[in-house]
């Protein structure tokens, strides 16, 4: 009995740690632009088939496509290029509704998701159908007298590190801090001669590397890199987001973690709970923002004249 | 001497009037009936080019806009009742095409579905990814009571607008604290509760839905059999455009009244801002609520109708991308402007069916339109009116 519930708390950590990097994206571009940008999930999901993609062409290049040097290459490509691709939806589109209404920008996001999701289908070869992913790491740790697989691990390990690079970035270097003053007041930042532009495709780059990370973790947890991944993992880090407070990014990861929680509890204590995991997670969605209307660590908005 | 000559003039404007109503109904209905009756893509494509070309003319003359709608509302009784005429003979029009009748029926839902989320998006800008659930939940509540209980279809369907109207209470109560994106995710959070539930319960037949919804009947007349009017024969599927038609009608009558009543301006205040209406006296809780409440009602409608004339249904037809089609419709049609958003359903409807050449690409052509939408023309086909009074 005990080994299954440690086995549970291990694969609750384990996707909340992958979720929380897809959510961390979410809340960061929302902290900075003020927008929603609700296609991040299908970037970092783009990240699987760009890593397949770069693994065949690497390979192809060297000769040798079974080395883990070589997947570890492609694994790098494939989170600068989804970062680059963060950073070209902006120019190309999401830059034109910095002024526009906010839903504005939400739908047509929502679009550039489908958009993505298509893309995928059409281009990648036999995009259609799901192509599998490996296992980065395999193998067991013995810890005390449980066994904790290395893959767990890793993500856990690389998320904190990300974590802690991401607020290193944001309040050690300048980058960091010209990105709280756009996210403050951009027209402020402009007198003080920051372009707020540049900041923006920054922030565009890093949070679509770090959501890339989370999209490769994700499928490699799962197997496999499917085109409709994103919907349901695009869903979750936004609601994860939401539900810790736009913005917030302490915020992000305990909404993660809740999130990733009640799915994993679902799964393991309900009969059926596999169908119903995204009732119960949408569900606390709706409670956690009916009782904190700006999530859990969420700026509380106050109106004034 | 000079009273004659005004009235004469006026007289012989009111004929100019009326042949401007005229001829714009009938250049609309003409356009329409070749698009539903074309299959050649390329033609489907001069005709948007058209359609765009005319859109931009009258946005270069401002006069002939300007004309075009001082005839309308000048004649405004012809131009209903032209209207009705146009709408009731145009089945005869089609020549016996079923496919396009059908087309014609699930665009005037589409219509529907779209009126119903402009009281909330387009009147009072709140958004709400839910429609496509209410009109699932009015779908489901009437093939349900229909397969259970044998309720015949005019018992189901203000039975179902009931059921549709009581789940958009509910889910109006978050909007009374909730606020933007906070709310829009929880209109999606609603969405994917509701689809997910009738995927996996047991009495909503799960992911294979509910089959065998009976055929409706009035005073003996199957709606699956030909209606013969005047000796001319039409296919079955006239029976659900009368009926589609009339659902339009009577939203589009509750539209107006409801714009032009104290609740069209509350939303309208709210949308211009929250806290200046509040200071008012506008009970802003409830006129969020009764957004949501409205939308949904109308949408049980359109779900009740839809579920009866396909006779099948299944949790794929009410998912999260529907919510986000009508969302387009009304956003591309023109937001709080009840002409655009009918013509934004019947345009995105049809066009996915047209360009049926390049069906493979249909979702990618679709997401494409949305974003070159929103970049090129942000404020709709037909951008909404200031509110005119004392004229």
């Amino acid at each position: 009995m005990d080994d299954i519930v440690f086995q549970q708390i291990v694969n609750w950590i384990t996707l909340g740690s992958i979720y929380a990097l897809i959510a961390l994206g979410f809340s960061l571009l929302f902290g900075v632009l003020n927008i929603i940008h609700f296609s991040h999930g299908d970037v970092s999901l783009l990240a699987p088939f760009l890593a397949l993609a770069a693994v065949s062409a690497v390979g192809s290049a060297l000769g040798d496509a079974a080395s883990p040097a070589v997947f570890l290459l492609a694994l790098a490509i494939a989170i600068g290029l989804t970062g680059v691709i963060g950073v070209l939806l902006d120019i190309v589109v999401i830059q034109r509704f910095r002024k526009a209404p906010a839903m504005m920008a939400l739908v047509a996001t929502v679009a550039l998701g489908i958009v993505l999701r298509e893309l995928i289908r059409h281009l990648f070869p036999n995009g259609s159908n799901p192509h599998a992913f490996p296992r980065l790491v395999s193998g067991d740790i013995a810890l005390g007298r449980f066994n904790v697989p290395v893959f767990s691990l890793m993500v856990v390990a690389v998320s904190i590190a990300c974590v802690c690079a991401l607020f290193l970035m944001l309040n050690g270097t300048r980058l960091g801090l010209h990105i709280k003053a756009v996210s403050q007041d951009r027209d402020a930042a402009r007198l003080m001669a920051i372009d707020p532009g540049r900041i923006f495709r920054a922030t565009f780059f890093v949070a679509s590397a770090i959501g890339a990370v989370g999209g490769l973790f994700f499928s490699s947890y799962a197997g496999m890199a499917r085109f409709d991944f994103s919907v349901d993992v695009g869903l979750i880090g936004f609601s994860a987001a939401v539900v810790g407070g736009l913005g917030s990014m302490p915020g992000a990861i305990i909404g993660s973690l809740l999130i990733a929680g009640l799915d994993t509890l679902v799964q393991a204590v309900v009969p059926n709970g596999a169908s119903y995991r995204l009732v119960f997670v949408f569900l606390l969605v709706i409670a956690v923002l009916v009782f904190r209307p700006s999530g859990l660590m969420g700026r509380t908005l106050v109106e004034k004249v | 001497m000079t009273d004659s000559l005004a009235m004469r003039r006026s007289a012989s404007a009111r004929v100019g009037d009326a042949l401007t109503v005229v001829a714009v109904e009938l250049v609309g209905a003409l356009y329409l009936r070749q698009f539903l009756l074309t299959d050649d893509w390329r033609l489907v494509i001069a005709l948007l080019a058209a359609f765009a070309g005319a859109l931009v003319l009258m946005e270069r003359q401002p006069a002939l806009e300007a004309r075009i709608e001082g005839a309308f509302a000048a004649q405004s009784r012809l131009a209903m009742l032209l209207g009705i005429a146009i709408v009731l003979a145009f089945p005869f029009a089609l020549e016996g095409n079923t496919y396009a009748l059908h087309l014609c029926v699930i665009s005037m839902l589409y219509a529907v579905l779209a009126l119903a989320l402009n009281f909330q998006l387009g009147s009072a800008n709140i958004p709400n990814f839910a429609t496509g659930a209410s009109y699932g939940i009015g779908a489901y509540a009437s093939a349900l009571l229909a397969l259970n209980f044998g309720v015949s279809f005019w018992l189901a369907l203000p039975a179902a607008a009931i059921v549709a109207t009581v789940f958009g209470f509910l889910l109006g109560i978050p909007s009374m604290r909730t606020r933007d994106s906070y709310l829009a995710l929880v209109t999606i959070a609603f969405g994917v509760v509701v689809n997910q539930l009738l995927n996996n319960l047991d009495f909503t037949g799960g992911p294979n839905g509910l089959v065998g919804i009976p055929v409706p009947e009035l005073f003996g007349h199957s709606f699956a059999s030909p209606l013969v009017i005047f000796g001319a024969e039409l296919p079955p599927q006239a029976n659900f455009y009368y009926l589609s038609a009339l659902l339009v009608l009577v939203s589009i009558l509750f539209a107006e009244r409801l714009h032009d009543s104290r609740v069209g301006l509350a939303w309208n205040a709210l949308r211009a801002d929250e806290l200046a209406a509040r200071c008012q006296g506008i009970n802003v809780t409830w006129y969020k609520v009764l957004a949501f409440a409205v939308d949904a009602f109308l949408a049980g409608f359109a779900g009740t109708i839809y579920a009866f004339y396909v006779g099948f249904i299944s949790p794929d037809n009410f998912t999260f991308l529907v919510s986000v089609t009508i969302m387009t419709m009304v956003i591309a049609g023109g937001m709080d402007n009840i002409l655009g958003v009918i013509v934004g359903a019947f345009l995105l409807t049809l066009l996915p069916e047209k360009l049926r050449a390049f069906s493979d690409y249909r979702i990618l052509f679709f997401g494409v339109t949305v974003i070159a939408f929103l970049m090129i023309r942000p404020q709709g086909l037909f951008p909404q009116r200031l509110r005119r009074y004392g004229d």
